[in-house]
């Protein structure tokens, strides 16, 4: 079992983050709403693949991604269509466009496993970008666990936002989804990103809270609430933004 | 807004050190990050170093989320920030016209 811990460090990590990050490595091997814990496993360690990825890189490269024709370098362990899906999402999130989402379920793509793996990625990414920033390796990937998908859908989730169908606010209310926008009517467009699937909004959105800021404290500029202040945050939070090229 | 030099932090206190964090964690050389790193640790503290590492790594995966789902900008949001978007460059990026930006 990998215990996520940062106490030998020479600096202090607040306590609310390691819980989080260890909440969530505990769910990254675990039965989600459409992926096997094994298959989430695969996912996220494809995610760590594709920086060595040679086509990644020459699309990374290349004036347009699609002028760099090929094979991914891969694990053998997901079809070509989620590898491709996890390797573009990994190392060129800035230039993924609707035709390409498109392309992908014409060929077969199933949604609520896209947005799952999606939910995957970011969870990887949140606590790897933070191991690499303080020089450390990243933590070896939990165990699987057996059991089988919930598969349970939102039943108002529609088209109407995203690419991806989501669950918008109102629809919400009175269903069993309820509880993921606490009766509001009405959610942030980056809350509802991955609504397909409630459970990974609650599982990234715990790692926004701790490593970010709570919801109450974004606004709150008379507080400061980390050890550096909201001009300094939303500076860190616009650099990486823009190095992503996210327009969001 | 780049390096140590404090002139260059942008009205925002050691925005050219945290900056150059960012960049550094983004980027390849392990050099350049080791020193950027311990930059701010010397300079602003370890938990300033660590709640910074943090909010890098969090907008790192959030942007994912953003991009693969196709989410657009709110209209209040895009409205707030349109004088500027042009002029800082985010409508010139790929995605601008597709997601709110640029149109």
């Amino acid at each position: 079992m990998t215990e996520i811990s940062y106490e030998n460090l020479p600096w202090p990590v607040r306590d609310d983050i390691t819980a989080a990050q260890v909440r969530t490595w505990e769910k990254l091997g675990q039965p989600g709403t459409w992926l096997t814990g094994a298959e989430r496993l695969a996912v996220a360690a494809e995610a760590r693949n594709a920086g060595s990825c040679k086509l990644c890189a020459a699309r990374k490269d290349a004036l347009s991604p699609e002028a760099a024709q090929g094979e991914h370098d891969h694990l053998g362990q997901l079809s070509a269509l989620e590898v491709e899906q996890i390797h573009r999402i990994r190392t060129d999130p800035g230039r993924l466009s609707r035709s390409w989402f498109q392309g992908l379920a014409d060929q077969g793509m199933v949604e609520e496993r896209y947005v799952e793996t999606v939910g995957v990625i970011a969870n990887l990414v949140a606590i790897d970008t933070f191991t690499i920033g303080l020089g450390l390796d990243p933590w070896p990937l939990p165990s699987a666990q057996p059991g089988e998908p919930s598969r349970l859908r939102p039943v108002a989730a529609s088209r109407e936002l995203a690419w991806v169908h989501t669950l918008p606010p109102q629809g919400a209310i009175g269903t069993v989804d309820e509880d993921l926008y606490a009766g509001r009517p009405t959610a942030a467009h980056i809350y509802q990103a991955m609504s397909l699937v409630p459970a990974c909004v609650k599982g990234f959105f715990d790692l926004v809270v701790n490593q970010y800021l709570a919801p109450q404290a974004m606004r709150d500029f008379d507080n400061e609430f980390r050890a550096i202040n909201h001009a300094q945050i939303e500076l860190v939070a616009g650099r990486i933004s823009a190095l992503n090229q996210c327009v969001y | 807004m780049t390096g140590n030099d404090a002139s260059n932090d942008g009205g925002v206190p050691n925005g050219a050190m945290l900056v150059r964090f960012v960049d550094a964690v983004a980027g390849d050389d392990p050099g350049e990050l080791t020193a950027a790193r311990t930059a701010i640790a010397e300079t602003m503290g370890g938990a300033a170093l660590t709640d910074t590492a943090a909010v890098a790594a969090l907008f790192d995966a959030i942007d994912r989320v953003a991009d693969s789902t196709g989410i657009p900008l709110e209209d209040e949001k895009a409205a707030a920030t349109d004088s500027w978007r042009a002029a800082i460059g985010i409508d010139d990026f790929t995605a601008a016209a597709e997601k709110g930006s640029g149109q």
